[in-house]
């Protein structure tokens, strides 16, 4: 099969359904309102940003500039810049599999058509309707060494339970636990992303005489996968900029254990008030966050699947 | 049979073990609220507090005009929701449905800004505000949401990009627009991810914290989330207050969503199209 | 098109809504929370009461308070007059009152505790009228004392002592213990620990921190609080955030907490039977208490610098000092007539402050904010007891050097 045909004949077909030469308006005319916002909400504000990490701004006081003064610091003269961008790395690199995996996994079983999913659906949701100071009220008592009932269940079964938020060994993994908690948002989408797979599909499977195993494989992941990837890219960018939970629940410690780098940002700008050198943080990790998801992004063609693109194929087929 | 029966249980018993540890803290929050303050710190725990202090709810509720930012927090909910559904669609329907020079790179910007972190925009957004008079209104809070956000706009394209084109074709026989298609066909059949999105938006400015924290200074103007804040003060908490107000402030939000996940779960199985 | 005409005109309507108001408002900025702010409520109710023609705009911003000033100094939009306590930082923001003060029949700085006055003046000049202050106590449960046969805190209580009635008082298997000791302190709060051994962080020149910060009086006090954790006479707690000693506290776990005035209200509340002890004494030298100054001061750019000096001194009058029940008057006036001395809890707050004669580092070297980076996860390591206080404190010292200088 000659593939640069199928792609003309495809191109031709798209062609032929939308006229050009009125429909290269339409498109933007329906994008138009992000445009809009984007110029006044974000673009103003990030160029300011920008501009502002070339100088140094005590906020209570005049911006000097000093070129790229604050971004060599950054890199060669703060041990702790490298430290925090480590610890999220870690944070992120447990959280997103886990978080992931909890998510599907809950939606797997709640597509099941059980009775009552509609209850174990709110349950499943419910942490994440809670944030801010209370979410860590309630994580502070989880997880506290001598009246938590963390430790009290792990007693019962005869683990000494360690001092989750006072070691700094342990201190990430009960922030990754607390925010696999907060998973539900994940959850509804894997679920919606489930709903959305042709029953017809499942059905021809069975008749074909396939297993639930490779039911799975062959035909849920593939057809989830666009929610796959928005799942994990929204997974890392929000592991990256995990802020107010690391706050409010360890406040960066065990000694700086939990760190993260937004918190670093955070701290830069309204502890130590310097303003141009919190900006400059923020661009990097804007960076990093953007080189993480164009990776992504960019493996997508390999693994993710769209329908839309697919029949063309099936009418052919 | 058996084999199917035996999977419903193991089904069942997987859920049921995953409820209770997704239930656990959410019953100490409950049973907290209602405790007096000699119980919260007991060892072994007190899952049943001994006298229920249901009072604690009305007096949490009293030690702020929390009727004030009640009623701050559905006008933010409710106009900024039904800003972010036709916003947020129609940017969506542009992105997943046409083909057009720049789409690409269009849409990476968009997934560009769901990545900035909020300090580096906080406060030059403050400084824009400012300039406009809208600090200190509810205006920066609902304003924005009429332009579509990256995290919908993102969310409703892959949904789009699900469905087969073969409605479109069917549409342009039919010699309707790209406005009406986008309305009359799309808008329907994206209900169960426009409802997942209200949900979330709902959720989202119900318990957002930071941004009424600097756009907002007279506490009449306050919203919930921002109301809680005031039982953590620099000197302390008042832990059942907080436990109680949290309890509340959680309710509406629940319930919703328990009634309205039934929406997401109807009408998605197809597509449009049979066979 | 028509879209984006919609939102266009949108936009204006919801531009042209916002009309300014009539009158005079004042922006009054607090950080208290909960009952602490309806006092603050109440005292603009008192003011506006006698000054109908200016309203009073109480902005609570709790614990956002910091994130919330600095943004809106900033964006050169500050609240007309606020609570101030980190005056070398905000200075420049604030207005000088010194002529206010001279020319005002109602604020005298003679009627002040001296030690007070060195925390709102910068440069010898005024930016803040104190209004309320704490030093720090032990607080201590006096049904728990009892039940264990221990004698109260006497007047002059050693170290030694208290380490000796933690010990009587812990009951480990019931998770009852002594006292508890916060886990993550505030570097300013602690320091008075080492003010109670004769030594401090910084030397008294503010240039180094090498023989103070890791000197044998300062290493002394860690080992002392980590050796109440290890025997299981003592735990560390949470202080401000989750698991806050005070709430443990309130549930009769420990008989002993170190804190300022802001729990005692809630102890009481909850039933404790408390009492109030000053600070116990390392080796025989004298306790010394950190002071947590707060103060009201006045936006440099404020429009509205009259009526906001009225409600500054309103704020100062004895009528709002009445209703301020959470707080400790300031001025020695007040205090006589209030009869504070002769009140049994609130005593020993004011004997501490009549010990207090040391300065806090961070109006020692400008550059404290920085040594505070490595100096409060030390501190935090140390509680802790992962590492010996000396290895940990001589590392901060070796790290720290250079940032006093810059």
């Amino acid at each position: 099969m000659d593939i640069s045909l199928d792609i003309k004949k495809r191109k031709r077909k798209k062609i032929s359904i939308f006229k050009i030469k009125r429909d290269t308006l339409v498109p933007y005319l329906f994008i138009m309102p992000w445009i809009l916002g984007f110029f006044f909400f974000t673009l103003g504000p990030l160029l300011f940003s920008l501009v502002i990490s070339f100088f140094d701004w005590p906020i209570i006081g005049n911006p000097t500039f000093i070129g790229l003064a604050n971004y060599k610091e950054m890199f060669f003269e703060d041990p702790q810049f490298w430290k925090s961008l480590g610890i999220t790395a870690k944070f992120a690199g447990i959280f997103v599999p886990l978080n992931i995996s909890v998510a599907l996994i809950l939606a797997l079983l709640l597509n099941n058509n059980v009775k009552g999913s509609g209850i174990f659906k709110t349950l499943f949701y419910m942490p994440s309707v809670i944030s801010g100071v209370a979410l860590a009220m309630i994580w502070g008592w989880v997880y506290s060494d001598e009246y938590g009932i963390l430790n009290y269940f792990l007693s019962t079964i005869g683990i000494q339970g360690p001092n989750w938020l006072g070691d700094p060994n342990w201190a990430t993994f009960a922030m990754v636990f607390a925010s696999v908690w907060g998973q539900g948002t994940m959850m509804l989408i894997f679920l919606a992303g489930l709903k959305n797979i042709p029953k017809e599909l499942y059905e021809a499977a069975d008749i074909d005489g396939a297993n639930v195993v490779s039911k799975f494989m062959y035909i849920t992941l593939p057809m989830l996968s666009p929610t796959i990837l928005f799942n994990v890219i929204t997974s890392i960018i929000g592991a990256f900029q995990q802020l107010s939970l690391a706050l409010l629940l360890t406040g960066g410690g065990p000694v700086g254990s939990t760190y993260f780098y937004a918190m670093y940002v955070y701290d830069n700008a309204f502890k130590y008030f310097k303003m141009g050198y919190s900006a400059a943080n923020a661009w990097f990790m804007f960076l990093i966050i953007l080189s993480l998801t164009l990776l992504v992004f960019k493996s997508s063609s390999m693994w993710v699947f769209y329908e839309s693109e697919a029949t063309i194929k099936k009418k052919k087929g | 049979m058996f084999k199917k029966n035996l999977k419903k249980t193991c089904v069942y018993i997987i859920l049921i073990f995953f409820s209770l540890l997704f239930l656990a803290p959410f019953f100490w929050l409950l049973t907290t609220s209602v405790k007096g303050p000699e119980e919260v710190f007991l060892f072994p725990p007190k899952w049943i507090p001994t006298t229920w202090h249901f009072e604690n709810f009305m007096k949490a509720w009293n030690l702020q005009p929390f009727n004030l930012f009640l009623k701050n927090s559905l006008i933010v909910v409710v106009l900024s929701t039904i800003g972010q559904v036709f916003s947020s669609s129609l940017v969506a329907f542009g992105f997943a449905r046409f083909e057009f020079r720049g789409r690409n790179f269009l849409f990476m910007i968009v997934l560009a800004t769901m990545m900035i972190p909020w300090d580096v925009t906080m406060i030059p957004l403050y400084m824009q505000f400012n300039f406009l008079g809208w600090i200190n209104t509810l205006k920066p809070l609902i304003v924005p949401s009429y332009f579509g956000s990256a995290f919908f706009i993102f969310l409703l394209r892959q949904f789009l990009m699900g469905i087969p084109k073969d409605l479109d074709e069917a549409a342009k026989i039919d010699g309707a627009n790209a406005f009406q298609i986008y309305w009359k066909i799309y808008l329907p059949l994206m209900k169960p991810a426009l409802v997942l999105i209200s949900v979330f938006n709902i959720l989202g400015t119900w318990n957002d914290y930071l941004g009424p924290l600097i756009f907002l200074n007279d506490q009449r103007k306050y919203t919930l989330s921002l109301g809680l804040s005031q039982f953590k003060g620099m000197n302390g908490v008042d832990t059942t207050s907080m436990m109680a107000i949290t309890t509340l402030i959680c309710l509406p939000p629940l319930i919703m969503f328990f009634l309205a996940q039934k929406h997401i779960i109807d009408g998605v199985s197809s597509t449009g199209l049979k066979g | 098109m028509k879209k984006i005409i919609f939102v266009l005109v949108a936009c204006l309507a919801l531009i042209s809504c916002g009309q300014k108001e009539q009158g005079i408002t004042l922006r009054f900025a607090t950080w208290d929370s909960g009952d602490a702010l309806k006092i603050q409520q109440d005292i603009a109710e008192e003011f506006m009461k006698e000054n109908p023609s200016i309203k009073i705009q109480v902005e609570a911003y709790g614990s956002g308070f910091d994130q919330k000033l600095v943004a809106s100094f900033g964006a050169k939009n500050a609240p007309d007059v606020m609570y101030m306590w980190d005056f070398p930082t905000y200075s420049s923001q604030l207005e000088n009152l010194d002529s206010y003060i001279k020319e005002s029949t109602e604020v005298d700085l003679n009627d002040y505790y001296g030690g007070l006055l060195n925390y709102v003046k910068v440069d010898n000049n005024t930016y803040g009228v104190p209004s309320g202050f704490t030093t720090h106590v032990v607080f201590y449960n006096k049904d728990m004392f009892d039940a264990a046969g221990v004698k109260y805190p006497s007047k002059n209580w050693t170290w030694d002592e208290l380490t000796e009635k933690a010990a009587k008082l812990s009951n480990p298997n019931d998770r009852v213990y002594g006292i508890g000791l916060l886990g993550k302190p505030d570097p300013y709060d602690f320091e008075q620990f080492l003010w109670s051994n004769a030594t401090s962080y910084i030397s008294p020149d503010g240039k180094t921190l090498k023989g103070y910060l890791n000197s044998n009086e300062s290493v002394e006090v860690f080992r002392e609080m980590r050796k109440l954790v290890d025997n299981k006479s003592g735990i560390l707690v949470g202080g401000k955030q989750q698991q806050s000693g005070s709430d443990i506290f309130k549930a009769s776990k420990i008989a002993m907490y170190e804190n300022g005035i802001w729990p005692l209200n809630g102890y009481k509340k909850a039933g404790i039977n408390v009492g109030v002890a000053i600070l116990p004494s390392f080796n025989g030298n004298s306790p010394k208490s950190v002071m947590s100054v707060s103060a009201i001061s006045m936006w440099k750019g404020s429009e509205n610098k009259e009526e906001a000096w009225k409600f500054i001194e309103f704020y100062n009058s004895e009528k709002a000092a009445k209703l301020r029940v959470a707080d400790l008057p300031v001025r020695k006036s007040l205090v006589k007539s209030f009869g504070i001395e002769e009140n049994v809890e609130l005593k020993p707050f004011y004997e501490m402050l009549s010990l207090a004669d040391s300065t806090p580092s961070f109006l020692l070297n400008s550059n404290w904010k920085e040594v505070q980076r490595n100096l409060s996860p030390a501190i935090e390591e140390a509680m802790l007891g992962l590492r010996d206080p000396q290895i940990i404190m001589d590392e901060v010292v070796e790290k720290s050097e250079r940032l006093l200088k810059e």
